[in-house]
């Protein structure tokens, strides 16, 4: 009944193990790995290279075959076995449990902020297109939206954690407080993600902004509007269902995939303000050569992302008429 | 021939108008050109009154003058006055916000060139029509009985067509269901800008029976605005032509079609394209229409009229009475039956030499 569907399901199940697979074959390419490194440090540490051979020999397995190592990576993967992360010491999986959430609390909460803020100051825009506010707040999201992320941050962590001490400049959440639904704990929580936050929707919302005012504009010149009006409707009906919502439609898709994007940007976000998410795991993946955890981070990010464009294709036909899943005969 | 025993005037009237316009213009700059300059007429009670112009004429902005509802930002000046059925006359451009928003679509409707772009393509066309009511407070059940009934004398499938979004119905569909959401209010008024335009020609013609139709059932009043001329003339009971922002020419269908005294209407005829006629025997207009921003002086016209001489070139004609209800913007309107001869019509119709008439 709908091909649709099922093209959609079957395009995003493809793009994930075509994932997998090039991170098996990316991380069988990086020269060196584990015994490299094991035998420089026991070189670095003046051992006899007869005994750092028999110590690499006792190390080294018998080689397998590609296909064979493919097909028990995938098989692990599957039942969610990710490995072990070779510098915590601790499961991988166990790793990304413990921190996704506060990655997408962060991420999700800041895009779903900066979305609310790009649709009403773009329509705010429009309905005042050409006027002196107009002109300021375009200009003003231009200059936000050119800014970094990562710049706002850091400025954030010198001048507002460092020099006035009004936020904190590191963790999730302060020493001592215990995670559950307590108001201590959630404010908390709020306290030490309001930077982070902050910077993301402050340099991403000008862009957006820009974005609902043009759709905006163009859907005020349309003929409907015109004629809604002339049909009596109240100017707040014609806002919301005429001009709102044919304007923010197209904002949709882009809503989702920024999700996935931001919660693959937290790579950097979470290193300035040292915030333990996924993004934070990655670095130190990065640094400590960790390629289990390097590996089960860069899949649950590039997931993400294909998750969020796979919920944008399944859900636009619902709130746009006009995209009946696809494959469906014309009605008339 | 000489002017002085030419009666003119400043418009054509008619015995039972319903709407009058009276030097109606818009501008948008403040006065310094016109897109529409000092158009008077008179809609009267029940007719069909077809206003026939080029692109860029002003004819949209005619009906847009009519509801008040010109583009922002543009200036409406002049009087509308309409005269409903029972109770005092009103004008138009008077009117408060609210009172204007209750005139609006309960006593005179609008028909926009081009449905497909009049609804809400995130709506349902049952929301449109449910919508509208409520806006006017309305009970929406008998509303809606209405607008079952008005679907069907346009037949369509009021069920169908009403739980349908505008993308799932035809041109013609949308054109014909835009018709009946116009008439749910059951406007005493319909003004129809270019209604058919987007419409191919087997199209246009079915809906302009429908048209003629619902005027005799729902007893209304339309003008019908449109660059087609042979479309309109099988409609309208009267004709109006516009020309640079002005009304140039008035009369009943017939007149108009077979006497008609403008020699812009006159080279209007005869360029009509016509299937039947050799390619020989089209006659462009020369020259193309003066732009609001550059509009000579005098009559609008002159630069293209063969029959231009000094008057025309400063000072605007009024509407000289051809005959009857019949009035032309033109110096030099007896002059044109014999310069411009009107290649549709063929010898049988021209036994009276047209110069004679009245």
């Amino acid at each position: 009944m709908n091909s649709y569907f099922v093209k959609r399901t079957g395009r995003a199940i493809l793009t994930i193990w075509l994932v997998m697979t090039l991170t098996f074959g990316m991380i069988r390419l990086i020269p060196g790995g584990p015994i490299e490194m094991l035998r420089a440090r026991l070189i670095r540490q003046g051992v006899d290279p007869s005994r750092i051979d028999a110590i690499v020999q006792t190390y080294k397995q018998d080689p397998t075959p590609v296909y064979v190592e493919y097909y028990e990576y995938v098989t692990s993967l599957l039942s969610g076995n990710m490995g072990q992360s070779f510098y915590y010491q601790e499961p991988v999986s166990a790793l990304i449990v413990d921190a996704l959430p506060w990655t997408v609390f962060v991420m999700v909460t800041a895009t779903i902020l900066l979305f609310v803020i790009a649709i009403l100051l773009g329509a705010l825009m429009a309905y005042h297109e050409g006027t002196a506010f107009d002109t300021a707040a375009s200009s003003a999201s231009i200059l936000l939206s050119s800014i970094p992320f990562y710049v706002l941050a850091i400025g954030f962590v010198v001048v507002l954690s460092y020099q006035f001490g009004l936020f904190p400049a590191r963790y999730r959440m302060s020493p001592g407080v215990e995670p559950g639904f307590t108001v201590q704990f959630l404010s908390n929580a709020i306290y030490h993600a309001a930077l982070p936050i902050a910077s993301v929707v402050l340099t991403q919302a000008g862009l957006q902004a820009l974005a609902m005012r043009g759709n905006s504009i163009q859907v005020l010149g349309e003929d409907f509007v015109r004629v809604a009006r002339l049909r009596g409707l109240s100017d707040r009906r014609i806002a919301v269902r005429y001009v709102g919502r044919n304007a923010i439609l197209p904002m949709y898709t882009g809503f989702l995939t920024l999700i996935g994007f931001n919660i693959g940007g937290s790579v950097i976000l979470e290193q300035v303000f040292t915030y333990p998410g996924i993004g934070y795991y990655m670095y130190q993946a990065l640094i400590n050569r960790d390629y289990a955890l390097m590996m089960g981070v860069f899949l649950i990010i590039t997931t993400t992302l294909v998750v969020s464009v796979y919920i944008a294709d399944l859900t636009y036909g619902l709130i746009d008429p006009r995209v009946q899943s696809g494959g469906q005969s014309e009605a008339y | 021939m000489t002017q002085s025993h030419d009666q003119h005037t400043e418009h054509i009237a008619v015995d039972d108008p319903i709407i009058e316009v009276r030097d109606a213009s818009v501008t948008y700059d403040e006065g310094t050109s016109y897109v529409l300059d000092g158009v008077s007429l008179d809609l009267g009670r029940g007719e069909i009154l077809g206003v026939v112009g080029e692109s860029g004429s002003g004819k949209s902005m005619l009906a847009s003058a009519l509801l008040d509802a010109v583009p922002d930002p543009g200036l409406l000046s002049g009087t509308i006055e309409y005269h409903p059925d029972s109770g005092a006359a009103t004008d138009i451009l008077e009117l408060d916000t609210e009172d204007l928003r209750a005139l609006r679509w309960e006593e005179i409707s609008m028909v926009f060139q081009g449905a497909m772009s009049s609804f809400n393509p995130t709506m349902s066309l049952r929301k449109h029509f449910v919508e509208t009511l409520e806006a006017h407070d309305e009970d929406v059940e008998a509303g809606m009985d209405r607008a079952h009934e008005l679907l069907e004398d346009l037949y369509l499938e009021p069920d169908r067509v009403l739980s349908s979004y505008p993308h799932e119905l035809s041109g013609g569909m949308q054109q014909r269901a835009l018709i009946a959401l116009s008439l749910v209010l059951e406007p005493e008024v319909l003004v129809m800008d270019e209604p058919t335009a987007a419409l191919d020609l087997l199209m246009q013609r079915s809906i302009l029976l429908l048209l003629d139709d619902l005027k005799e059932k729902y007893d209304l009043t339309m003008l019908f605005i449109t660059h087609d001329l042979p479309l309109v003339a099988a409609l309208a009971d009267r004709m109006a032509i516009m020309y640079a922002f002005r009304l140039i020419e008035i009369g009943q269908t017939e007149e108009i079609i077979n006497h008609a005294a403008h020699p812009y209407t006159r080279a209007l005829l005869n360029s009509t394209p016509n299937l039947d006629a050799p390619l020989e025997e089209m006659r462009p207009i020369e020259g193309q229409s003066p732009a609001p921003i550059n509009m000579p002086d005098g009559c609008a016209y002159h630069p293209r009229c063969p029959l231009a001489e000094d008057q025309c070139r400063t000072e605007v004609p009024d509407f000289h009475i051809v005959a009857g209800d019949h009035g032309s913007a033109c110096f030099n309107w007896r002059e044109s039956y014999d310069e411009i001869e009107l290649v549709h019509l063929d010898d049988g119709e021209r036994a009276i030499p047209e110069g004679d008439r009245q």
